[in-house]
Formats: structure tokens, C-alpha cells, sequence
């Protein structure tokens, strides 16, 4: 991987996300949303978490893994139930990474 | 504080995952500083990983954060007034977590320009902090995925998920994103190949289609 392509890319990110952040905020703080276009952003957001869930869990570095003895999958229920019961990222992302290292140390040792 | 706890994991797992990839510790902290985009951070480097060319990079990470153009939809009204330079460092600190925080200080009347501001700019301190710690760490750390980082960021969309999916109307459509974002690969079999960097896009522009046109009462 080139240090070009890498500062070209981290430039070019810097650039988009400041442009999906501003012009929102800077336009529809002086004007009202017509009322379809209000109800297809008020989705989008699930829909995106959605999509990347289902492909980060079920597909993971592109290669389906539609089995039980996934261990993304086995490891996203105590994932959710988590951040359901503490409402915490933080909690959340810490003890998903310990339930997907225990899941899959479980796998391994055949005990799934 | 618990914003600022919550940014320092995951930009660790960034740290960690980019300088394995190829970034330098300069390059992944600039990255981080810069962007301030979490999973679309993410994204960009899956798809370098698999030498995805710039535009692909791009594309991906500004749909992943089209969410965004919601968020600061749904701040701009208390944010009338506001001079345009506070808006936009608003704007650049705005993130799912900042998001959320900020939305419920105003339902409790608690929020002001300058608490905002504050907000952003912790938010921002633990997310770069993380990445320059885990992009220090990666050197002795050895193989990320033995501590389990492959499921950093699928943990974090999932509390996102959750978080998001308050009405069963945003249920569904996530569903239905979840569906397409599986099924759409397999096109590839019938003779239509669809590149994975847009498989997100799709999936999650067509199910909040689908979903706006569905449920037409609010």
C-alpha cells in the first residue's frame, strides 16, 4: 500500500465527512425539510446499521458464514442484550469483544 | 465522561487495525483527527485492505455516513441563530455518540452551544487518544484479531442498532437492510456481480425506500 494512497485517501475522507456533516446543519437550520425526504433520512440510519450488521456478522471478510458455529453470530445476542440492559458503548463494544474471543476460544476447543 | 470512554476502545481497534494494514501511527492519528468518522473509518480500511481504488474508498465511507446529513437535520433547530464558524465545528465533531448525548441534554433542557461544543471536543480527545495508543501498541500487541478486535466494530454497530431501532417502523427497515446486504452478493452467481463497496449502499438506500414509501404515516 503506497503512502500516496493512504494521504490521498485520508484527505479525500477528511473532505466527505465534513461535507455529509456541515452543509445539513448550516442549510436545514434555515429552511424546513419537505416531509417525504424528512421520512427516507429518519430511516436511513437503521437501515445502514442493519445492512452492516447482517454483513459484518453473516458475511465477514466476504465469505458467507451462514452457520451456527459462527462466532460472530454466536457472539452478537450477549452484544445486544448488553447495550439493551447498560445503554453503554462502551460496555457494549468491550463485552462484545470478550464474548467473541470466549466464543471462538470455545469453537476451537470444540466445545460448541 | 462516558462519551470520552466510549471513543478510546474503538479508536484503539482503528489504531491497532490500521497500522497492520499499512498506515504509519502519523498517518492513522491524521486519519483519525481529521475524518472523525468511526465506522466509516472502518470501511475505508476493509476496502484498502483488498486494494479498492480511491473512489470506491470514498463512496463507501461518505454513504456509511449519509446518517450524518440526518443527524444534523435533526439538530438544526436548536441550532438556529448560531453563527456559521460554531456550526461548523459542531458539525465536524458530530458523531453517533455526540449525537445522542446531545439530543437528550436538550430534552432535558440541559444543552447549550457551549456544552456542545464541549461535547465534541471530548469526543474527539478519546477518539484520537485510542488511535494513537492502539496504533503505538500494534507493534507489541502482534496479531490484533488474537484480542478479538475483528469484533470491535461489529459491536459497536450493534449498540447502534439497538440504539437506533426505537420504533418498530426502523425494525423493520433494518431488517430489511440486513436481508438485502446478504442476499445482493449472491447475485454474483446468477451472472451480476456487484462490487462489496457498494453492497451497503444499496441495501440500505433501497430497504429506506422501501420503508418511506410503506409506512406513509409518521
Amino acid at each position: 500500500m503506497s503512502d500516496d494512497y493512504i494521504w490521498t485517501v485520508i484527505v479525500l475522507m477528511a473532505l466527505a465527512n465534513f461535507l455529509v456533516r456541515f452543509p445539513p446543519i448550516a442549510i436545514v437550520s434555515r429552511l424546513a425539510l419537505p416531509e417525504p425526504i424528512g421520512r427516507w433520512l429518519g430511516l436511513v440510519p437503521a437501515a445502514v446499521m442493519g445492512a452492516l450488521v447482517a454483513g459484518e456478522v453473516l458475511r465477514p471478510d466476504g465469505e458467507y458464514l451462514l452457520t451456527l458455529s459462527n462466532p460472530y453470530l454466536l457472539a452478537t445476542v450477549p452484544t445486544a442484550l448488553v447495550y439493551a440492559k447498560t445503554r453503554s458503548f462502551l460496555g457494549a463494544t468491550l463485552a462484545g469483544v470478550l464474548f467473541f474471543v470466549a466464543v471462538r476460544a470455545l469453537l476451537d476447543w470444540g466445545a460448541l | 465522561m462516558p462519551i470520552f470512554l466510549g471513543y478510546v476502545p474503538v479508536g484503539m481497534a482503528f489504531g491497532v487495525i490500521a497500522t497492520t494494514i499499512g498506515f504509519t501511527t502519523v498517518q492513522a492519528v491524521v486519519c483519525s483527527a481529521t475524518a472523525l468518522a468511526g465506522a466509516g473509518q472502518f470501511i475505508a480500511l476493509n476496502l484498502m485492505q483488498d486494494g479498492a481504488d480511491v473512489t470506491a474508498v470514498i463512496m463507501a465511507t461518505t454513504v456509511v455516513n449519509l446518517r450524518y446529513v440526518l443527524f444534523g437535520a435533526t439538530l438544526s433547530p436548536y441550532l438556529r441563530g448560531m453563527p456559521l464558524p460554531q456550526q461548523a465545528l459542531l458539525a465536524f465533531t458530530l458523531t453517533d455518540e455526540t449525537f445522542a448525548v446531545n439530543v437528550n441534554d436538550r430534552r432535558r433542557a440541559l444543552s447549550t452551544g457551549a456544552s456542545m461544543a464541549g461535547v465534541g471536543a471530548v469526543a474527539w480527545c478519546g477518539w484520537v487518544a485510542g488511535t494513537a495508543i492502539g496504533a503505538l501498541a500494534a507493534g507489541w500487541i502482534g496479531d490484533p484479531s488474537r484480542w478479538g478486535v475483528d469484533f470491535a466494530m461489529p459491536a459497536m454497530f450493534i449498540a447502534l442498532l439497538i440504539a437506533l431501532a426505537e420504533e418498530r417502523r426502523h425494525i423493520a427497515v433494518a431488517a430489511l437492510a440486513g436481508v438485502l446486504a446478504i442476499a445482493l452478493p449472491a447475485l454474483s452467481n446468477i451472472g451480476l456481480p456487484l462490487p462489496d463497496s457498494w453492497i451497503i449502499v444499496i441495501a440500505s438506500m433501497g430497504a429506506a425506500t422501501i420503508g418511506a414509501v410503506s409506512f406513509r404515516e409518521r
